[in-house]
């Protein structure tokens, strides 16, 4: 199948696989950690399903976060837009908003260092 | 909820936020559930985080008899393929769903090797991830 692909396609075939195979290292270690954690096992395959799932699951984000921010007219993505992909669950809306507002404190507290 | 429905008034019924009484004795007579029906109600999962601590919904119980919870896992192997629409087409989060569907298929009865993960190796650059796990050892690293 890979033959058939011209350079370009070739390249960005590359690349997408580059991309997924970093979500599936970085999918591995975090599933090793629960692993760790709550005395389970994953199999390879789970893990492969979980990282393949995440890799689409951000093409979802990526294009409602683009669309949400063009709804507030802004070409820039900014938090409020990523709140709003957690609007389904009161739980992921509040740890979202905590980590936020935990982010926003500390690039304060960094600005106020610099100067 | 409709049981006070009796006293409204009958005209203005059609523009009526609630049924109108006829409405409600034909709801009552051919849609309602009732305790002697074999499923008396009808429920959806609720959202739920277990990786999140939730103090929101309490524990899960699981339904209780003559309770139907419709589920979204029994008929997974249904779910490989795209169902039929009428007016409503597939989203492409519907198709990506589908697809990691059959990649489950693929790889059901493989044992032990991992072929997904086999292709991945040879794509990784460790510069792409993050170093405190780079740092630990794995199983890219060493093989």
């Amino acid at each position: 199948m890979e033959e058939e692909l011209e350079p370009e396609e070739q390249e960005r075939f590359s690349y997408q696989q580059r991309l997924k195979a970093a979500v599936h290292y970085t999918v591995g270690r975090l599933c090793q950690e629960v692993a760790e954690d709550k005395e389970v096992q994953f199999s390879k395959q789970t893990i492969a399903a979980i990282s393949e799932m995440t890799f689409r699951q951000c093409e979802n984000f990526a294009r409602d976060l683009e669309m949400f921010a063009r709804h507030a007219k802004r070409s820039t993505i900014n938090t409020e837009d990523v709140k709003l992909l957690a609007r389904r669950s009161n739980s992921l809306l509040k740890y979202i908003t905590e980590k936020n507002e935990e982010l926003a404190q500390l690039n304060q507290e960094r600005k106020a260092k610099k100067k | 909820l409709f049981s006070c429905r009796n006293g409204m008034r009958q005209k203005n019924s059609n523009k009526d936020y609630f049924l109108s009484e006829e409405e409600f004795k034909l709801w009552n007579r051919l849609y309602r559930l009732r305790n002697s029906d074999k499923i008396k109600e009808i429920t959806l999962p609720q959202v739920h985080f277990p990786s999140l601590q939730e103090e929101e919904n309490g524990p899960i119980q699981n339904p209780a008899t003559g309770i139907h919870q419709l589920s979204l896992t029994e008929w997974r192997v249904w779910q490989d393929r795209p169902f039929p629409t009428h007016q409503v087409d597939h989203s492409e989060r519907c198709h990506h769903f589908v697809s990691v569907m059959q990649m489950i298929e693929r790889m059901r009865h493989e044992e032990g090797e991992c072929k997904y993960e086999l292709e991945m190796k040879s794509y990784l650059q460790m510069e792409d991830v993050s170093s405190t796990f780079s740092s630990l050892g794995n199983g890219y690293s060493n093989p």
